[in-house]
């Protein structure tokens, strides 16, 4: 049973593969890293909103299935310190706890607040957290001239009912991905701007497509780094409301 | 004792009726006096207007010294009370009270003595030969005792002027000539003025005076004979 | 139609002033029983409805009574594969300057996967849920309450909190509509968390609302969630919170109704009267109409659609009259019933159910023609050959009288079985009626006997005037009897309300000086039943080192439904409860019961809650608790007005256990013997009044504020003395408007003979006070028996409050020269009338 985990927001590897599962899993592979630290500006255009920049730090521990992340938003004033801790579970639904400095409490997001979108941007709760293969059926559609084509089906609750990947053969990066729930297509995610970070191929962009509301965001990241040496403490209920 | 002087009476309605028309007429004190005429022909109207129960359209009414036109309702009322007594067709006693009662309804209202009325009271239906029918409702007597209560009724404070309406009207004859009899005895015993308004001949051929009605005037005005009189 | 038209109408039109008066009993029968039902359809309808639009999508609530639940119930509810979507609720109705506003406390984050929040413009701050949830401040205002309070985007609004007044910013302002259209519009929506904070919630939540997974039914996800849970919580469609809020109003409902009835019967009697003289002064009219060939059939049924008429007429303007009272009762209602909710209903639109319309029209025509079956049987039977004779025919006859008697005889001798076996309840109220009954039927025989036994006296005081007018009594039992029976009903109605209203009263006082004794209260609220805000347990530490403060008791009052009844859990620290006013209970040893309930082995109830739950004592009470069902006797009975529902004291620390909360609702303090209790309540100010949303109320304010409540609850109760002493002068207008008709000739010849004026004013006057005081002594004396049941009733279904039977010697003292007042003062239109018509015609009339 494999314990890998696939990052929808954060990914890039590359291996040869023949099945469509492999090749899942070898993008994870090339993924890989112990630690992450960005700062990322989300910019919210379209579907009636004002266009809207949110700033945010964001800091990960551990790799797939035990990963834990912890992500503060600096700009704008009004939200400056609401903090979002994501401890990820390779076998079920991560736990997300917001921290909301002007009550002075943590607030658990429940699992079926997490198709609600993550603070007027275009991701949804769900989007942020990191799920294992084996939750998933895989199956390969096509060769599109050095892209590969894949469906994925979720075996648990998801708010998707399936999703097309893009999976660039020359380095193993997703390039795009498109998820349908009942109704149709529901998000469309394009993957931009690769860079190699510590031999990791990253895409320093990435815009998400809320398709029915019309609107997308674009997440830039900035200060990009892998394995970086971070604390585990940091990453706990305490650190979140500590506000470090 | 009475008089009238230019006395109209019209009631007003749809269409205006003339009951009595510039009527003049004096009637002397201790008079006994009938008054005749055809149905509608004005006789009760005047009786009423004599007796202050109605004010005259125009004209003056005096009795006994007062001129009615000056007073007022209340003052009509006193009049009515100290120098009037009543005598109707239908009684018009009330069936609630003994005769005792009924006779003594003027007295009190005059604010007499409890023990002064009832004294009077049992005095007038001895006059009137009722005093066994003292604590008899109306309805227990008979037509003839009825008037007889109504007459003592109204000679209850022995008022100057008595008036009549068709007193025998109600009556068979022979009651209607004993309640005539009654009412000359005491025409000659309290010597009062009596008006009595009639359609009976032989009741008004008794009075010493009858006055014809027709239409809302006076259209004779004969003295009756002793002989006559006494016929009856 | 002919006939109503060529013979009614000109009769009619002659006494319309009469017919008017006679219409009144049943516009007032009819008016208050549509404007009771229709301003509490109202106040439920308007309940129903916020509960609906505020329920958005929500398929089931569960609750666990007022106190809540800590938030971890609500990932147990997540948690279950049966449940789509959960989102907690908190409801707080608070003051502004324009008014109540209900705040609804949500999860912004997963509350739109049941309710709908449409908002105005496309502000990104709503649109942006973090921005909401990082400003605590932030507030959802609807469209209405902005445009009331003249409130835009960023607007500053203040609110009174737990941390003292606070200033809100309005973030979102939803289109009217939907949840926006909740509460009238008076709605606010901020975080769920930020309501926890700013109303001393703790980390608790109101209830959970929430939405079953496809393919759930509502049966099975219920069952499913009871058993996650456990007994001490509620799971129940939102539509069944009003299931509730009916019942609370059932007693209510119960008291309008007997009201209306009351009203309706006195109207009755009004109708009956008008029509039986309608009958005896139309006997030469009816005579005729036979003498031509009118059937007996067509005489009675010429009367019938006369009260037909009389009915339709009566009762439409009785609705309309119901209508324009329910505007003004509505409020009332609903303030009431908001009390025992915490939230509930906005006084707005009327809701008019055309099946009560028409119900009440029908009740008043079938009222009208009930009462001119009798009147209309006599007239069928008028014999065409009397009828044109002269004089008239109309009194009683002793025949009929004797059959009354009977009938009076047989229903006061059910009336006394009923009353043996008056433990069943239809029992009970079938003595009440039957008693009511055999009263009515002997009216007319006690108002003749009664009016032998005046004679003599009238006559005393004035020879003519006063016998004419005891005559005028005993002659005309039609006209008199009527009326007598609209008065004693009416009399008998504020004799025993009055009787509950002072004895409840004595025993209130009493209540208040032995229990309510302490020297100050610390609440949340102005008033002591204001539950929104709760205090935390630190602050009564801090409260007993004020010097000055002898004594501290917590009092923690919730509301939780126990036997199906929403009813008022009392946590207090018993033994000093024992201590300060050891209350002595109904049922129960006084040594031990306190000691029990101290030791977190049983309760003791009220004894309203005794009589209308049904329990008694050494009964065990389950009342469910998050924690568990709690399952504890009750160790006594003590009489205590806490609730109109009930109470159920028990200890402190049995509560904070069961229910894992230590807040407190008020601080009961004692002093010290010789401290001054103004300056005390000032350190307390001083020291807790700038931080804390705190108020500091003396032994005699709360005193004052709880007779004010109960002058409240007793205000509709006057209101229905009122209208009842209202109709039943209008009954004495009414025959003596008639009976100066009847008596026109004998008036007259009392004129001719040397009546003055003032002296047939007089027999008038001497005629109302004497039905005035028949009345009265017939209406005192059914209201001793009425109280009777007035008592059993409050005690039954109404406040279940055993009051003990005390005949309202003041208030029948009272009420005797008022009655003789109105009765005067109705006499003196009928008394003019008298002495102004014309002699002439009165002495030919016939």
């Amino acid at each position: 049973m494999s314990r890998k985990l696939i990052p929808w927001l954060l990914l890039a590897a590359p291996l040869v593969a023949q099945d469509a599962r492999q090749i899942i899993e070898e993008v994870q592979r090339r993924q890989r890293s112990e630690s992450q630290h960005y700062e990322g500006t989300l910019e919210v255009t379209g579907g009636g909103n004002r266009i809207a920049t949110k700033r945010w730090t964001f800091d990960r521990i551990g790799s797939f299935g035990s990963s834990k992340s912890i992500l503060r938003f600096t700009v704008p004033a009004e939200v400056k310190g609401v903090g979002l801790l994501i401890v990820n579970h390779p076998e079920r639904a991560s736990d997300q706890w917001m921290w909301r400095p002007a009550i002075g409490r943590e607030q658990r997001i429940a699992l079926q607040d997490r198709s609600t979108r993550f603070f007027g941007t275009d991701f949804s709760f769900e989007d942020l957290e990191e799920r294992d293969v084996a939750q998933f059926d895989f199956k390969l559609l096509g060769d599109e001239g050095g892209v590969w084509k894949v469906e994925s089906t979720p075996r648990k609750s998801s708010q998707y009912t399936r999703s097309f990947l893009w999976v660039k053969k020359e380095n193993y990066t997703i390039v795009k991905v498109e998820s349908y729930n009942k109704k149709g297509l529901l998000r469309a995610i394009d993957y931009r701007d690769f860079e190699q970070v510590k031999g990791i191929w990253t895409a320093r962009t990435t815009e998400i497509q809320d398709v029915p509301r019309n609107s997308r965001t674009t997440l830039k990241y900035d200060k990009l780094e892998y394995n970086i040496p971070l604390k585990d403490a940091d990453f706990t209920l305490d650190a979140l409301r500590r506000g470090t | 004792m009475i008089h009238l002087r230019g006395v109209s009476k019209r009631f007003e309605g749809k269409s205006k009726v003339t009951a009595l028309e510039r009527l003049d007429l004096d009637i002397a004190r201790g008079e006994m006096v009938s008054i005749v005429g055809p149905s509608g022909s004005g006789k009760s109207t005047l009786l009423n207007l004599i007796g202050g129960l109605d004010r005259p359209t125009e004209g003056e009414i005096e009795l006994d010294g007062e001129a009615l036109s000056k007073l007022n309702d209340d003052g009509l009322t006193r009049v009515r009370r100290d120098k009037i007594g009543f005598i109707f067709q239908f009684f018009n006693l009330l069936p609630t009270l003994t005769c005792v009662e009924n006779v003594s309804l003027p007295l009190h209202l005059r604010g007499w003595a409890r023990k002064k009325v009832d004294e009077r009271a049992r005095e007038l239906l001895g006059m009137v030969q009722l005093s066994h029918r003292l604590d008899h409702l109306p309805d227990e007597l008979s037509g003839g005792e009825r008037q007889r209560v109504a007459i003592a009724r109204a000679l209850s404070v022995y008022p100057p002027v008595l008036l009549a309406d068709e007193p025998t009207g109600n009556l068979d004859t022979a009651t209607g000539d004993e309640i005539l009899k009654l009412v000359h005895d005491l025409h000659e015993r309290l010597g009062s003025t009596i008006l009595m308004v009639t359609h009976d001949a032989s009741v008004a051929e008794s009075c010493e005076r009858t006055i014809r009605i027709r239409d809302g005037r006076i259209v004779a005005d004969v003295r009756n004979t002793r002989k006559e009189r006494v016929r009856s | 139609m002919m006939l109503l038209r060529l013979i009614s109408w000109p009769y009619a039109r002659k006494h319309l002033l009469r017919w008017l008066l006679t219409l009144t009993g049943i516009v007032l029968g009819v008016g208050v029983f549509v404007g009771m039902h229709t301003a509490n359809q109202s106040v439920l309808a308007a309940f129903h409805e916020t509960i609906d639009r505020i329920a958005g999508t929500t398929q089931l609530q569960v609750t666990a009574g007022e106190p809540g639940f800590d938030e971890v119930v609500l990932e147990k509810v997540q948690a279950l594969a049966e449940v789509r979507a959960a989102a907690p609720v908190i409801e707080a109705t608070v003051g502004t300057d324009t008014g109540n506003v209900l705040i609804l406390g949500v999860d912004m984050l997963g509350d739109r996967s049941l309710r709908t929040y449409d908002f105005e413009g496309t502000d990104a701050a709503i649109d942006d849920p973090l921005v909401f949830l990082a400003q605590a401040d932030s507030l959802i205002v609807t469209r209405t309450f902005a445009d009331k309070n003249g409130l835009k985007l960023n607007s500053r609004v203040p609110m009174k909190t737990m941390q003292g007044d606070l200033v809100f910013t309005v973030r979102g302002i939803m289109k009217p509509g939907g949840l926006a259209s909740a509460f009238g519009g008076d709605l606010a929506v901020m975080d769920i968390y930020a309501a926890q904070k700013f109303f001393g919630r703790g980390r608790k939540f109101d209830r959970v609302d929430l939405a079953l997974a496809d393919g759930v039914t509502l049966e099975q996800g219920a069952a499913k969630l009871r058993t996650a849970l456990g007994p001490g919580f509620e799971v129940e469609p939102p539509s069944s919170r009003g299931d509730q809020f009916e019942q609370t109003s059932r007693a209510y409902t119960l008291g309008s109704n007997i009201t209306s009835v009351f009203a309706l019967f006195i109207g009755m009697f009004i109708i009956y009267n008008t029509f039986a003289i309608a009958v005896t002064q139309r006997r030469a009219e009816i005579g005729i109409l036979r003498a031509l060939g009118a059937t007996r059939a067509q005489i009675r049924t010429l009367f019938l659609a006369e009260s037909a008429v009389a009915g339709i007429a009566g009762s439409s303007l009785g609705v309309l009259f119901g209508i324009a009272l329910a505007r003004g009762m509505s409020g009332y209602i609903g303030g009431m019933l908001s009390e025992v909710y915490g939230v509930a209903q906005h006084s707005g639109e009327l809701e008019l159910d055309p099946w009560l319309l028409g119900g009440a029209l029908a009740m008043g025509v079938v009222t009208s023609l009930f009462a001119a079956v009798i009147p209309a049987r006599a007239a069928a039977s008028v014999d065409p050959v009397k009828a044109l004779q002269k004089g008239r025919n109309q009194a009683l006859t002793e025949r009929e009288n004797r059959v009354r008697r009977w009938w009076a005889l047989v229903c006061a001798t059910a009336a006394g079985v009923a009353l043996l076996l008056s433990n069943n309840s239809v029992m009970f109220y079938a003595g009440f009626v039957l008693s009511v009954i055999a009263s009515v039927l002997l009216a007319p025989t006690l108002t003749l006997w009664l009016s032998h036994a005046l004679r003599p006296v009238l006559s005393a005081l004035r020879p003519v005037e006063g016998t004419l007018a005891a005559d005028s009594l005993i002659q005309g039992p039609r006209r008199t009897s009527g009326t007598v029976a609209a008065l004693m009903l009416s009399l008998a109605l504020v004799v025993s309300l009055g009787g509950l209203s002072r004895s409840s009263f004595a025993s209130l006082s009493e209540w208040m000086t032995t229990a309510l004794n302490p020297d100050l209260f610390v609440t949340t609220g102005e008033t002591l039943t204001s539950r929104t805000f709760v205090f935390p347990a630190l602050l009564g530490e801090g409260l007993r080192k004020i010097p000055g403060v002898a004594e501290l008791q917590m009092v923690r009052s919730v509301r939780v439904t126990v036997r199906n009844a929403p009813v008022m859990i009392l946590a207090i620290d018993v033994e000093s409860l024992e201590k300060r006013t050891g209350m002595r209970p109904l049922e129960g040893d006084v040594r031990t019961m306190y000691k029990q309930v101290a030791r977190g082995e049983g309760v003791l109830i009220s004894e309203n809650f005794a009589h209308l739950r049904g329990a008694k004592l050494g009964e065990v009470l389950e009342i469910p608790a998050p924690t568990g069902m709690l399952r504890l006797p009750v160790a006594g009975i003590v009489r205590d007005y806490s609730d109109q529902q009930g109470s159920v004291l028990m200890s402190r620390e049995r509560f904070i256990q069961a229910w894992n909360d230590d807040s407190v609702n008020i601080f009961r303090i004692y002093l010290q013997p010789g401290a001054d209790e103004a300056a005390v309540r000032q350190r307390i100010l001083d020291a807790y009044g700038k931080t804390q949303r705190l108020f500091v109320l003396t032994n005699s304010e709360v005193r004052q504020y709880v007779t004010r409540l109960t002058d409240q609850w007793f205000g509709l109760t006057y209101i229905q003395i009122a209208v009842a002493v209202l109709v039943a002068m209008l009954g004495i207008v009414n025959a003596l408007t008639v009976s100066i008709t009847d008596r026109r000739r004998e008036l007259g010849v009392l004129q001719a003979v040397g009546g003055l004026r003032q002296q047939i004013r007089h027999t008038v006057w001497m005629e109302a006070v004497a039905i005035g005081f028949i009345g009265i002594v017939l209406g005192l004396a059914l209201g001793a028996v009425e109280l009777y049941y007035a008592l059993g009733i409050a005690r039954r279904d109404m406040i279940g409050i055993d009051i003990g039977y005390s005949y309202p010697v003041g208030v029948a003292a009272a009420l005797a020269p008022v009655i003789l007042i109105a009765a005067f003062l109705a006499a003196i239109g009928p008394a003019e009338s008298a002495v102004r018509g014309s002699l002439v015609e009165a002495l030919e009339y016939e």
